[in-house]
Order: C-alpha cells, then sequence, then structure tokens
C-alpha cells in the first residue's frame, strides 16, 4: 500500500499554510518548464487529436513523457521522502533521473556539472547556453495552445447510468494509479455520464489508459467516513474512471 | 498544535543544491539538443501572458453581468471560453475538458486534487503551493468546513460545501458569487476583484 495513493482524510496533520505562490524559488520555474517541453516533445503525441508532426521536430528527444510519468515517480517514492521533499523537488528528482535513465545523460555528468556550479559561483551565475533549433520551440507553444485531448469515440456504451448508485472497487493499484485509495469499497451515485470516452495515454496496470467512459461520483460523507468525523452539510465529488466502478 | 512540518521555506544549502542540479539539467539538455536556449523561457512566456488566473477573471466578471452566458459557462465551459475573444488555445494543455462549478448562497464549492495537482491551465494558470500541499489535500475531502476557516471563510451552517475532486481528465475551477456594493462596474472592474483562490473555492470575492 502505498502513503501516496491514500492521503484523502489523513488525521492529524497541520493547519493549512496558504502559500499562495506559484514557485517559491526561482529554480522551480526551470524544471516546470522542462516538464512541459518534454509533455509538448513526447513520441505519443504523433497519434494525439491536434496534429504534430511530432517525429518532424529536430529534437533528440524521441521518448514518451505524460503525467503519468512524472506521478508515478511520486508515487514511487519512500513516503516519508515523499512529504519530505517538496513539490518540485520531487519534480526535480523524478525528471533528471528520467533523462539519466532513457541515456540523454549520465549520471556523472549531471553530479559533475551540478559540482561545478556549486564550486564556482560565477559559473553558476553564467548565462545558460544559447541557441538550438526553434522548431522545437514551435512544437511547445503549439502544444500548450492545442493541447492533448483525452477524449476518444466511446469502445463500447457505458455500463453505470444517471442517478444509479455504485460502488469503487477493491482494486490494486500498483505502481501508478488514478483511484484514490480511501474511496475503495465506498458507495456514491452517478451524477454525470461524461460525454465521449477517456484515455490516460499512459497504461497503469490498474487498467486505466486505454478509453473508457468516465463519470463525476457525488459521495456522502457518511459513505466516506466514520460517523465520529464526518461534516455535515458537505458533498464529495470525484470522476472516476469506469475500470474502478461496479454495481452495487 | 503546528508540528516541525518545515511549510514551504527550506534552508539555503538545499535550495542551492536544487538550483545548480536544475542548471546543470537544462544546460545538459540544451547541448544534447533536447530543448533550445530558449524553451523554459517560452513556456514561462507563455504562462505570463497566454494561460493565467486573467483569463479566468474576464469570463467570471462576463458571467457576472451576462446571465446568458453564465449560463453557457456552467454548461459549456469550453463553449464559452470560444465566445471570448481570447487568443486560440484556451482549449489547450490541460484546458481540454473544463467545468465550473457555481457558488451560490445555498451552495459553496471547492476544488482539489487529491493524487497530485490537476488544474485548468488556460482559466487559471499554475497552481499555487497551498493547493499543491498535501495537507490540504488531505484534509479538503473530509473537513472543508474547518480547511475553508483556515483560508478565512466562514459559511453559515446552512450552506451546503461541495468538494469537486479531479482524478480522471475534467479539469474544476469555481465561478464565486458576485459581492454587493458592485452594481455599476464595468467587466474590467469586476474581473480586477477576482483572485485565483477565489476561482478555486477557498476565497469569496469581497469590493
Amino acid at each position: 500500500m502505498k502513503l501516496q495513493h491514500n492521503l484523502g482524510g489523513l488525521e492529524g496533520l497541520d493547519p493549512i499554510t496558504p502559500e499562495i505562490e506559484v514557485f517559491v524559488e526561482p529554480w522551480e520555474k526551470r524544471i516546470f518548464g522542462i516538464h512541459t517541453a518534454m509533455m509538448a516533445l513526447s513520441n505519443h503525441l504523433d497519434e494525439s487529436i491536434p496534429d504534430y508532426d511530432i517525429e518532424g521536430v529536430p529534437t533528440t528527444f524521441k521518448s514518451f513523457w505524460t503525467w503519468g510519468h512524472l506521478r508515478m515517480g511520486a508515487e514511487g517514492m519512500h513516503p516519508f521522502e515523499y512529504f519530505r521533499l517538496r513539490y518540485y523537488e520531487k519534480w526535480l528528482g523524478g525528471i533528471s533521473g528520467f533523462f539519466v535513465s532513457e541515456g540523454y545523460i549520465t549520471q556523472e555528468e549531471l553530479d559533475a556539472r551540478t559540482a561545478e556550479f556549486l564550486e564556482d559561483s560565477e559559473k553558476a551565475e553564467a548565462p545558460l547556453p544559447s541557441g538550438g533549433e526553434k522548431a522545437i520551440d514551435d512544437q511547445v507553444v503549439k502544444y500548450l495552445r492545442e493541447g492533448d485531448s483525452p477524449m476518444r469515440p466511446l469502445p463500447a456504451p457505458p455500463k453505470f447510468s444517471l442517478g444509479e448508485r455504485v460502488r469503487i472497487k477493491n482494486v490494486f493499484p500498483a505502481a501508478h494509479s488514478r483511484l484514490p485509495g480511501n474511496l475503495k469499497g465506498c458507495v456514491a451515485e452517478v451524477v454525470k455520464v461524461y460525454e465521449g470516452a477517456f484515455t490516460y495515454f499512459f497504461p497503469t496496470a490498474d487498467g486505466i489508459g486505454v478509453p473508457m467512459p468516465v463519470y463525476s461520483l457525488a459521495f456522502k460523507p457518511e459513505d466516506l467516513w466514520d460517523e465520529s468525523l464526518i461534516e455535515p452539510q458537505s458533498i464529495y465529488y470525484n470522476d472516476i474512471f469506469e475500470v474502478y466502478i461496479e454495481a452495487v | 498544535m503546528p508540528s516541525n512540518y518545515p511549510g514551504f521555506r527550506y534552508g539555503a544549502d538545499r535550495e542551492t543544491f536544487s538550483a545548480a542540479k536544475v542548471k546543470a539539467l537544462e544546460s545538459l539538455l540544451i547541448e544534447k539538443g533536447v530543448i533550445t536556449g530558449d524553451t523554459v523561457d517560452t513556456v514561462l512566456g507563455y504562462f505570463e501572458t497566454e494561460m493565467g488566473p486573467f483569463n479566468g477573471a474576464r469570463l467570471v466578471a462576463r458571467a457576472w453581468v451576462d446571465p446568458a452566458f453564465k449560463e453557457l459557462l456552467v454548461t459549456d465551459c469550453n463553449a464559452a471560453c470560444e465566445a471570448m475573444d481570447f487568443p486560440e488555445g484556451m482549449s489547450g494543455a490541460e484546458g481540454e475538458h473544463m467545468r465550473i462549478a457555481e457558488n451560490t448562497p445555498e451552495v459553496h464549492n471547492v476544488i482539489v486534487c487529491t493524487l497530485c495537482s490537476c488544474y485548468p491551465w488556460p482559466t487559471l494558470g499554475l497552481p499555487p503551493y497551498w493547493f499543491k500541499d498535501p495537507t490540504f489535500r488531505a484534509r479538503v475531502v473530509r473537513e472543508p468546513r474547518v480547511v475553508l476557516s483556515e483560508f478565512g471563510v466562514e459559511l453559515d451552517e446552512s450552506v451546503t460545501i461541495k468538494v469537486w475532486d479531479s482524478s480522471a481528465q475534467i479539469r474544476w475551477w469555481v465561478l464565486p458569487m458576485r459581492p454587493p456594493g458592485t452594481e455599476g462596474m464595468s467587466e474590467t472592474e469586476l474581473a480586477a476583484l477576482l483572485t485565483p483562490e477565489a476561482m478555486m473555492g477557498v476565497a469569496t470575492v469581497s469590493v
């Protein structure tokens, strides 16, 4: 069981820290930009709905990279590390590890250059290398504008219908999941059957990644938590992939 | 009692190391032709000018003055974006399928992504740190009223709180209530009252 899949309802936590900044350190912007470029250059975009000539983009990046890849890294971490590290620290670890494991860079050259910047403040403050193929950046902007809609034709009619009571399956989430663990076994009402089917691009062991219906489900607090823990006058909604749902 | 949880501000050594490591990574990726020397700045510039909470604020302001537009916004958020004179891209990355939940005197909405940080980029830009914090994500799904009060939002007991979590591909945001005392304001003046927090449900709008 991964703690990262089971955050919902965790007790004993602190008051909220209402930090409204998107980035609390300038370096965080850089890793966000790198991740977004990887999303925009991912080899799976040759099958996307927008017409991307992804094979023709003059980047050396030829890998498959989606949110699923980034999230699987965070979900696979030692849980105490997950909570020790700030949001973009997790990204930095996962993304640099990916570039090493895919062979774009070696751990040795990354470590050596990091050490160089730490030892020599002039080098650390020097401008980044310039240049490169402009068509790479054109694809990045095109991706931001046109996106990567996961909507696909329905492979089969939705199994559940509006107003129906359903139960969340007790699936084993494996390395990556889009099912909050605290919902397993809970009963909910279908309040919307989304039009079409949705892929997740990234195939997970628990069954998402192929087109399937998605439902908006409404959970009553008494169906989620012990009576002693619930707040009256509240409803929890979540959009759930069909593979996680069964009939009551 | 707060624990010794560090919040989001860590020691200088830790930040210096991360800054050096990300610069090492970016410079290597540029040298190896993965990205260009301008790629990261291009992405960041896009979020300053094209995708950001300034878009959401304009949509909400229009909805406050135009009931037919509000109906369109709550039934088909992406179509409402199309109806504005926004530049191309409002159904782009992380905004392909957006929905907005309308606050009323009886219902208050708040968004969360328990599993990570799903967020409607075209209308709200990038999520603030509190939204990405495991503490918020863990707590708001069970005790939204307590969490909202920590943000300074005190709701009457009669108000139903709806929490919208995003574990699939739909990106959620909130249509706040128009505050009293804004009669006669222009859409531009109304849009200036809006904050990302109001459009996420952890703040109300006031003049």
